[in-house]
């Protein structure tokens, strides 16, 4: 199995973190530029720990997570992180110019060496405020989106598109990517359409902030799609990314991370503006299973009940490996995308080094 | 409620003949303005939205090719070359000085082979999934188990209902085109296109798996005016799937030329 690490660029300052968008009215600059140095020497630490992965993720309007644009922090990394795979996971692409993101991604790969992991995203219900984007669209434009990229990376002529959501009279990107034909692309399986989608296009799947049960479920559905296509997803073709906190001990793992609020913030991101969550809702903007989607991102509770849940990795070396293991033997995950609670501090720096020298290397013998 | 049933398009065009050649050539027309010369592919002439569309803003002429529909069975045109020296004589015969040319699939071919061999009159070419130049083997995305009743529509319940051609028709229809048609690299007619001076739009639909666009970069390659456009989900029948997609960069394509790249509509939203 491999690791990837994930920190969100978190503003450790006082800020809210039950609205969305969040008021800047007790912003500190100064905060800010700690917070962001604070993510790369984690991000650091996890390369030079061998971490296979270093991941970043496009939110907006929120201190949860100061990357709006992913593709800028990737950038960032590339002289930062030696070694470590850059997995974008990634812009979200309904709400975003396609042709802009397929320069940035072919730009990102070829600064790096061709270390980018090209994850392709929805985005959370509230980011469709963000650019003013109609969430009803969402699914169109983002299957619509996806195969302009890629023919973007791929086609050598300059060409049109004449789509649904996007126009352009002319497109022939430089540079492109050293990956050839192109990154290898992840996108979100949560839902059923996006797990057959997954499956027609020979995507890697993610999973992120969900349930074991539910994943496990999604994990199923896209592997037998999947067959009816033709083909068989790779172990490093699953992606499953949770809250993670590595201690000394079990004990001190749950009372460090219970007083970090879990891990994860008490709301989800889509659930900070209730009105704005409902009419996307109301959109259709979750596909056929809503409620499971719904609930998947409200479920929130003690550390005890989400390890259950399989939602957060809290324990010793060893405790943290049987977790990993039982979410491999549940879902096939080749790839745990490990979210640390950058609130911690020092903490979570030792808990990114617990998992590196303890975790890591006999998650290589699984 | 009942659904809505799909209008059959091209209810506004005429339906006449004309003498040229030696053959009487069936065409439907509208509109008025500059001419549009459409020529159909080899499953025959049938009008879609975009020759509604364009036929608002300019004379939308669209031949039966001999040997088409109802028409005599044609064994006479020996070459592709001979059958678009008959269709350039049908144009002149409607008195049309100065025309563009707009084919699909076959009828692409047709249009191509029409410009080599009298480029005066043509303005510009619209190829729309054009099989002039293909691949010796299908390319690897294609799935050989595909459901042929597939390869011509992406979205077949959006087509209008309408009468199967019978099957005597499609034989005869399938016998001219697998006669004129050529290899699938056939290098001498490629190095004729190149001479080609015109501007030049191509359109692949993008789950095209018969003229796949896997084969658009070599029109650019081939025909150094050739500007190419993909038509998102849209197969082989893409101005059928996609009639207002095709339209408009079409239209615009006719009007400005190479400069239908440039964007006109305004972006203003609160004026």
């Amino acid at each position: 199995m491999k690791a990837a690490l994930f920190c969100t660029s978190r503003y450790n300052g006082e800020a809210s973190h039950s609205v969305w968008p969040a008021p800047t009215d007790t912003y500190e600059t100064e905060l800010a530029e700690r917070s962001m140095q604070g993510t790369l020497e984690r991000y650091r630490l996890g390369d030079e720990l061998g971490f296979d992965w270093v991941t970043v993720a496009e939110h907006h309007f929120a201190p949860f997570s100061m990357t709006p644009n992913p593709m800028v922090m990737a950038a960032a990394l590339i002289n930062v992180v030696k070694n470590a795979k850059i997995a974008i996971l990634g812009p979200d692409i309904p709400i975003l110019d396609p042709v802009r993101v397929a320069e940035e991604m072919a730009m990102v790969d070829t600064l790096s060496g061709g270390r980018v992991v090209a994850g392709l995203m929805r985005g959370s219900a509230n980011e469709y405020v963000t650019y003013n984007v109609n969430p009803s669209e969402s699914r169109g434009r983002f299957d619509e989106a996806l195969e302009l990229i890629r023919m973007a990376w791929t086609e050598q002529q300059p060409f049109g598109w004449q789509g649904r959501y996007y126009e352009y009279r002319s497109i022939c990107i430089w540079p492109k990517p050293v990956q050839q034909p192109h990154p290898p692309i992840y996108i979100s399986t949560a839902s059923p359409e996006s797990g057959e989608f997954a499956a027609r296009h020979r995507l890697g799947a993610g999973f992120a902030f969900t349930t074991l049960q539910i994943a496990t479920e999604a994990a199923k559905f896209y592997r037998e799609r999947c067959r009816d296509y033709g083909w068989e997803p790779t172990p490093d073709q699953i992606i499953y990314r949770l809250a993670t906190h590595v201690a000394d001990t079990d004990e001190q793992a749950i009372e460090e991370l219970t007083s970090a609020g879990g891990g994860t913030p008490a709301v989800g991101l889509s659930f900070r503006n209730r009105a704005v969550e409902r009419a996307v809702a109301e959109s259709g903007y979750y596909g056929r299973d809503i409620d499971t989607q719904r609930a998947r991102l409200q479920s929130r509770g003690e550390v005890l009940s989400r390890i259950e849940k399989g939602q957060v990795l809290v324990g010793c070396p060893e405790t943290v490996l049987k977790q990993i293991k039982r979410i491999r033997d549940a879902i096939g995950a080749g790839i745990i995308d490990v979210t640390v609670a950058s609130q911690l501090g020092d903490k979570a720096l030792r808990s990114i080094e617990l998992f590196g020298t303890k975790v890591l290397p006999r998650m290589r013998e699984l | 409620m009942t659904e809505t049933p799909n209008l059959v398009p091209g209810g506004d065009f005429s339906d006449s003949e004309i003498e040229a050649d030696g053959f009487s050539i069936r065409y439907r027309e509208a509109g008025s303005g500059d001419a549009l010369v459409c020529l159909h592919g080899g499953g025959g002439l049938k009008l879609t939205g975009v020759h509604d569309i364009l036929a608002a803003s300019r004379r939308v002429v669209a031949f039966e090719i001999p040997g088409f529909g109802a028409s005599p069975e044609n064994t006479r045109s020996a070459s592709l070359e001979e059958l678009a020296g008959t269709m350039n004589a049908a144009v002149s015969a409607l008195g049309i000085e100065a025309f563009a040319v707009m084919g699909n699939s076959f009828g692409a071919n047709l249009a191509l082979m029409m410009a080599v061999i009298r480029p005066e009159p043509i303005q510009s070419i619209v190829l729309v999934a054009p099989a002039a130049i293909r691949l010796e083997a299908p390319p690897a995305t294609i799935d050989p188990r595909a459901d042929p009743s597939t390869l011509l529509y992406a979205h077949p319940e959006r087509q209008p209902v309408a009468q199967p051609t019978p099957p005597e028709i499609q034989a005869k229809q399938r016998a001219l085109v697998g006669r004129l048609i050529g290899p699938p690299c056939d290098r001498p007619f490629e190095d004729r296109l190149s001479a080609i001076e015109v501007d030049v739009l191509a359109l692949f639909g993008t789950l095209d798996r018969v003229t796949p666009p896997e084969v658009a970069h070599l029109y650019r390659e081939i025909i150094p005016t050739c500007n190419l456009v993909m038509v998102y989900d849209a197969a082989h029948a893409i101005d059928a799937d996609r009639p207002e997609a095709v339209a408009s960069v079409v239209d615009d394509f006719l009007t400005h030329h190479e400069g239908f790249l440039v964007r006109r509509k305004s972006g203003v939203i609160h004026p």
